[in-house]
């Protein structure tokens, strides 16, 4: 009958002593009980209303029941919900969870730090009716038609006043910002003040008016531009800054700004001549594409499978030239390993074995073809290391110390700061020694060819005790041959899988699949490898 | 035989009691005609009529079915009747209900309200959710609502078809229940012609019956006479030409000395204020030409002793009025938006000076902060020039641990701060607060200087009026009170509301103070008499806010869903519903001209909306349906901060205030 139940009466008659309330009584008081409370609420609700609150608070309880002349309820000021708990046996009877507090902590508890004191700070809303772009104020939307005053037009037909559809004034200020940060893209990209330029974009408020100048600038000269090397990598240092800039909703523009950041990234040419590191600028576009989905793609939730789309596209079509496929593996790549386990690892053999007749001597005579089909496969075998990495992350049981720490280093070396140089330069140490003569290979190639494999070599601790001798062969290994850093990593890796796999069967058994990707993996790129594998890790695969 | 009699006379006492005459004629005629005993167990049609009455008078289960059946008749109605009926159904509902609670049938009314309260819970959830509360006969008495429901009765307007209709149909099922209620509690004024043309306005079904008489009393919302506005019209020719062979370089000067006036004693503006003042006097200039709007106005007479204006301060204002920007739909007002940080959920209203300088927060520790914007400018200049000149510093009132407040304290209430209100010069504030009492505070000595008492409950609004020294309070008592300075007893006590007054208005000729109350009316009191002037019913929830034009003819109130309505105060009725918020309207100002309504709201947003296309429109145009010509110019969100106070100053520049509240 009422939303009270009796039961709720029968306990608190006990907890204020009566012990023999009758079940008639207590069916009396419950409709009662429910309209005092109900009253006591409206009451308060009028409270919070003239304290200028949309929340009800006790506060406001204890108003009410103050304007009722009742007892306030005491000993409620602490802050935070009370917790509930459910007394043992019943099903729904609940208690509060009050508990013992010893006066001793309280008084010899450090006196909280004094609250800030309240002030009044002043800025400008609206000037004659114009919001100012500043921090103080909300961010602007997107520009859009009054929608507002026409739908009033159409309806009411006699309205004197028309507005014209779109009605966007840029300041004067902002039109100077613009043409000066314009001008330091095109022309002094290498300047410190276009770096101080970029830093402004990436930090400045007030900038969400220019937005959709910027994004129809950056499309434009990517088209017009293509041939111009320092240009584009500008033009995607300045999408990356204002991809950075909090104040700035970038959500409306991306599907005019993805084509062009797309086309750095897996376009046939980039920059005119051959010496002008492309490969950087698809690294960073790379990067790029990957921090827009992250940013956005909970909004725009086409935005990744979009993407991805082209991209693959663009990687499984054999008449792409290979530095399209490299931008595409990139692109892919920094999206994550689960993104290349779903797209990239099903399809590595059939296109490794495109690729192969690319990078052996005997049967590409070109050598910039030949370095194009290295990089690729730098770029794959990075990819495929990182998505393995991943995997064997994830085996629970598996992280001996030691063998964490061995993959923590792997990582920062393979992905952090040298990144960009590291993915460059790896390729090069794939190749054979013997070979590093022919391809007159940049400068980049002959100074010291692997600081990251000396690193690596020096930091690996050994990771239990029987895989000495194998950590200590291939340190040598690393250093007379200089393979990637990657494929090392992915040899200590499998070992450390087999040997997991050895002690906790269920645990493998569990990531079978993983297990088998990495041997698949280990089929495909590691005929080599496979030979300096030590021989207990061998024999344990076998 | 006799049994026959006892049976004869009980019918005849019922229909006597109920009200059938003709029926009671009928029978009587039967009687005396036929003096043979009727053979009502053996004639199936008798028995059948009489059945339904023979059955027990308290039988709950009668409403239930009464209804029921009812409420399937009127949805099967076509949909222009249905319409009309559907909300008579309302009254026939809670007073079923509430017959149901009276007679003691708890749980039959329970089930009752249970089956049918959807229907009406579109436009009477709030209703709704009192009465669901409803237990018991003592419930009923001691509740407020329940028992003005009971007493008064329903009117309803309705088409003369679907009175037919509705009669027809009960007089076909013998629904006594249901006529039952219809005799108690419903008052039926039928309207000839279609049904089509009985507005569709709230008004059609009201629960208050007293407001008919009330509504037609007259009412003179003319603007005083010999006002300020007016003084400047006549000299209007004259000042502007002197002020064209002023120039350019002179305006400078009387800015500067219009300040000194207005801020007398606060010595050097902020740089910011005089940024502010740069503003307006460029658009000011720009919008000159215009003659202002209120010239339309009728004049009338002060009922009360207005307070005599010093003449330097006519001066300053006379100068205002000359720099007011003229805002329309097409030159909006700049809008200053003042953010109290850190207030830790403690704030509970602010209020800002007629001139925008100062500011004022009412606190739930019992505490009025006042904030001086001139100085706080000042302040940061000082720091900028690394402070060079300690003695300026060294002036601000110091905290009791040493550090440097920014802000003037007044302690003396010994509960929640509910409003704020500055005289109209800005050297008095007055405070009301949950303790019942209202406090007036001098500015220019930081301290209290009266203790009103008179209200028993909460006071949770007070207001001066728009040429001080008097004020109007209200509180939870339900009353609203008008007092002057001078006196600790109230001058006028106007009770009326039956539920909580909210928030109080004076009306731009001070002789009528609106007041807006939980009871979800808005009424309109006339200061001298202190009689109820008019009654304006048409919100769906309590009143927050309430705004008067400067002409003196529209009021605007807003309620806590968002709603916005205009009233025309010499008919009493609604212009037109303003719909744009999502929460609580906290707050409401006019522009000075009139032609531009600020809302303030919960939802942190403020709202412009142009009202000068609905004043103008003459009553006959308005009534040929075009009605909601009234638009929402620009809204101007803020960040996540609600905004409780809007005021505009002489010169049209915005001032609003709001605390910054985060949403974790």
């Amino acid at each position: 009958m009422s939303i009270v139940p009796k039961e709720t009466i029968e306990v608190i008659a006990q907890s204020v002593g009566i012990t023999n309330l009758s079940a008639d009584a207590a069916l009396a008081l419950a409709p009662d009980v429910e309209y005092r409370m109900r009253e006591i609420m409206q009451e308060a609700i009028k409270c919070m209303r003239h304290s200028r609150r949309t929340i009800l608070t006790r506060e406001d309880v204890d108003g009410a029941l103050s304007l009722r002349n009742v007892e306030p309820v005491y000993g409620f000021a602490s802050g935070g919900p009370l917790q509930f708990k459910r007394a043992l046996g019943h099903r729904d009877l609940f208690y509060v969870d009050d508990r013992d507090v010893d006066i001793r902590d309280i008084i010899e508890a450090p006196l909280p730090k004094a609250p800030l004191d309240s002030a009044v700070v002043c800025h400008w809303l609206a000037i004659e009716g114009v919001q100012p772009a500043i921090p103080e104020n909300a961010p602007v939307g997107v520009i859009a038609a009054p929608s507002n005053g026409k739908d009033y037009e159409q309806k009411g037909g006699h309205s004197v006043d028309i507005k014209l559809p779109v009605k966007h004034v840029l300041s004067r200020e902002l039109q100077l910002y613009f043409d000066k940060i314009t001008e330091l893209t095109v022309s002094k990209s290498d300047s410190v003040l276009f770096k101080e330029a970029l830093v402004s974009l990436a930090t400045d408020s007030g900038l969400h008016p220019l937005v959709p100048y910027f994004t129809c600038f950056v499309a434009d000269e990517v088209s017009r531009g293509l041939n111009d090397y320092s240009l584009l990598f500008a033009l995607m240092r300045v999408v990356w800054s204002l991809l950075q800039n909090s104040h700035i909703n970038m959500e409306p523009y991306l599907h005019q700004l993805m084509p062009s950041v797309a086309t750095c990234l897996v376009s046939r040419k980039l920059g005119n001549k051959a010496a002008e590191n492309h490969w950087e600028l698809r690294d960073f576009t790379a990067k790029l594409v990957a921090s827009m989905c992250k940013k956005f793609g909970h909004v725009y939730n086409t935005l990744q499978t979009r993407l991805t789309r082209t991209l693959l596209n663009a990687l499984l079509d054999p008449k792409r030239t290979l530095t399209q496929h490299y931008g595409a593996i990139q692109g892919l790549a920094a999206l994550g390993p689960k993104v290349v386990h779903l797209l990239i690892l099903p399809n590595l053999e059939p296109y490794l074995r495109l690729l192969e007749p690319e990078m052996l001597l005997e049967t590409q005579k070109n050598a910039t073809k030949r370095y194009e089909a290295w990089r690729v496969y730098g770029a794959l075998l990075h990819a495929a290391g990182e998505c393995i990495h991943d995997r064997l992350k994830i085996f629970p049981p598996f992280p001996s110390l030691q063998a964490q720490a061995v993959w923590k280093t792997n990582a920062k070396v393979i992905t952090t700061a040298p990144n960009k140089r590291k993915a460059s330069r790896e390729p090069m140490d794939i190749e054979p020694p013997l070979k590093r003569t022919e391809t007159d290979v940049q400068a980049l190639a002959s100074t010291s060819p692997s600081s990251p494999h000396m690193q690596e070599g020096t930091v690996t601790p050994p990771p239990s005790s029987d895989s000495g001798v194998g950590q200590s062969s291939s340190d040598g290994k690393v250093i007379d041959d200089g393979r990637a850093g990657s494929g090392v990593g992915k040899q200590k890796g499998d070992s450390q899988a087999l040997k997991t796999s050895a002690i906790l069967k269920q645990v493998w058994k569990e990531d079978l699949n993983s297990g088998q990707l990495l041997v698949q993996l280990f089929e495909l790129f590691g005929e080599g490898i496979l030979s300096f594998i030590p021989a207990p890790e061998t024999s344990l695969f076998l | 035989m006799e049994n026959l009699q006892t049976v004869n006379n009980f019918v005849a006492a019922y229909l006597k009691k109920k009200g059938f005459q003709d029926a009671e004629q009928f029978l009587e005629d039967l009687q005396n005609k036929d003096s043979t005993p009727i053979d009502f167990q053996n004639d199936p049609d008798l028995a059948n009529f009489i059945q339904p009455f023979s059955r027990s008078e308290d039988d709950p289960s009668r409403y239930h079915e009464g209804y029921g059946k009812l409420r399937s008749w009127t949805f099967s109605l076509p949909d222009l009747y249905k319409r009309e009926l559907v909300r008579v159904l309302y009254p026939f509902f809670i007073h079923s209900f509430m017959d149901l609670v009276a007679k003691g049938h708890v749980q039959e009314a329970r089930t009752f309200f249970n089956t049918f309260h959807e229907d009406h819970e579109m436009i009477h959830l709030r209703d709704l959710q009192k009465l669901e509360g409803v237990v018991s006969q003592s419930h009923l008495e001691e509740m407020e609502f329940a028992r003005s429901l009971r007493q008064r009765k329903v009117n309803v307007k309705i088409c003369q078809y679907s009175y037919d209709l509705l009669l027809q149909y009960l007089r076909k099922t013998e629904s006594t229940t249901m006529l039952a209620v219809i005799n108690e509690h419903i008052n039926f004024q039928v309207i000839p012609g279609q049904s089509s043309s009985i507005p569709d306005d709230a008004e059609v079904v009201s629960l208050i019956g007293d407001r008919q008489d009330v509504n037609q009393k007259e009412i003179l919302w003319g603007l005083l006479e010999d006002s300020l506005e007016e003084r400047l019209e006549k000299a209007g020719g004259l000042l502007s030409d002197s002020e064209k062979a002023e120039g350019e370089t002179k305006e400078g000067d009387i800015d500067e000395t219009k300040k000194r006036s207005v801020e007398s004693g606060k010595q050097g503006a902020s740089t910011k204020k005089l940024k502010k003042d740069k503003a307006v006097n460029a658009t000011a200039k720009a919008a000159r030409p215009e003659p202002t709007t209120a010239s339309a106005a009728p004049r009338v007479n002060p009922e009360l002793p207005l307070p005599i204006m010093p003449t330097e301060v006519e001066q300053s204002i006379l100068e205002d009025l000359r720099k007011r920007v003229q805002l329309s739909s097409v030159p909006l007002p700049s809008v200053s938006f003042y953010t109290f940080v850190n207030t830790h959920n403690g704030l509970n209203c602010s209020s800002i000076s007629h001139d925008g300088s100062l500011v004022a927060g009412g606190f739930s520790d019992s505490s009025l902060k006042v904030w001086d914007m001139a100085k706080l400018g000042q302040e940061a200049a000082s720091s900028v020039l690394q402070n060079e000149n300690d003695s300026s510093t060294s002036e601000h009132v110091m905290g009791p641990n040493g550090g440097k407040r920014s802000y003037t304290l007044f302690q003396g209430h010994s509960g929640p701060v509910y409003s704020a209100t500055f005289s109209p010069l800005g050297d008095f504030i007055l405070s009301s607060s949950a303790d019942t009492t209202i406090r007036l505070w001098s500015t220019k000595l930081n301290a209290n200087l009266v203790c009103y008492k008179g209200h028993n409950y909460p006071v949770w609004d007070v207001q001066f009026s728009p040429v001080g020294h008097f004020f109007a309070s209200s509180s939870h008592d339900r009353t609203a009170r008008i007092w002057s300075m001078d006196r600790i007893q109230p001058l006028r006590v106007m009770a009326g509301h039956l539920s909580d007054v909210d928030c109080v208005q004076w009306h731009a000729n001070c002789n009528y103070i609106a007041t807006g109350s939980s009871d979800k009316t808005v009424r309109m009191w006339d200061v001298q008499s202190g009689e109820c002037v008019r009654i304006f019913i048409g919100h769906r929830s309590m009143i927050l806010s309430l705004a008067v034009s400067p002409d003196g003819r529209h009021m605007a109130s807003g309620d806590e869903d968002g709603t916005i309505m205009m009233w025309d105060l010499s008919s009493g009725r609604c212009v037109t519903p303003l719909m744009g918020h999502t929460s609580c309207v906290w707050t409401l100002a006019f522009s000075c001209e009139g032609s531009l309504l600020a809302s303030g709201s919960a939802d942190c947003t403020v709202k412009l909306w142009d009202v000068t296309t609905s004043t103008k429109v003459p009553r006959s145009e308005e009534k040929s349906g075009s009605a909601n010509r009234l638009r929402s110019l620009k809204t101007l969100p803020t960040k996540s901060t609600p905004v409780y106070s809007l005021q505009f100053s002489k010169r049209n520049v915005l001032f609003a205030a709001g605390t910054l509240s985060k949403t974790v």
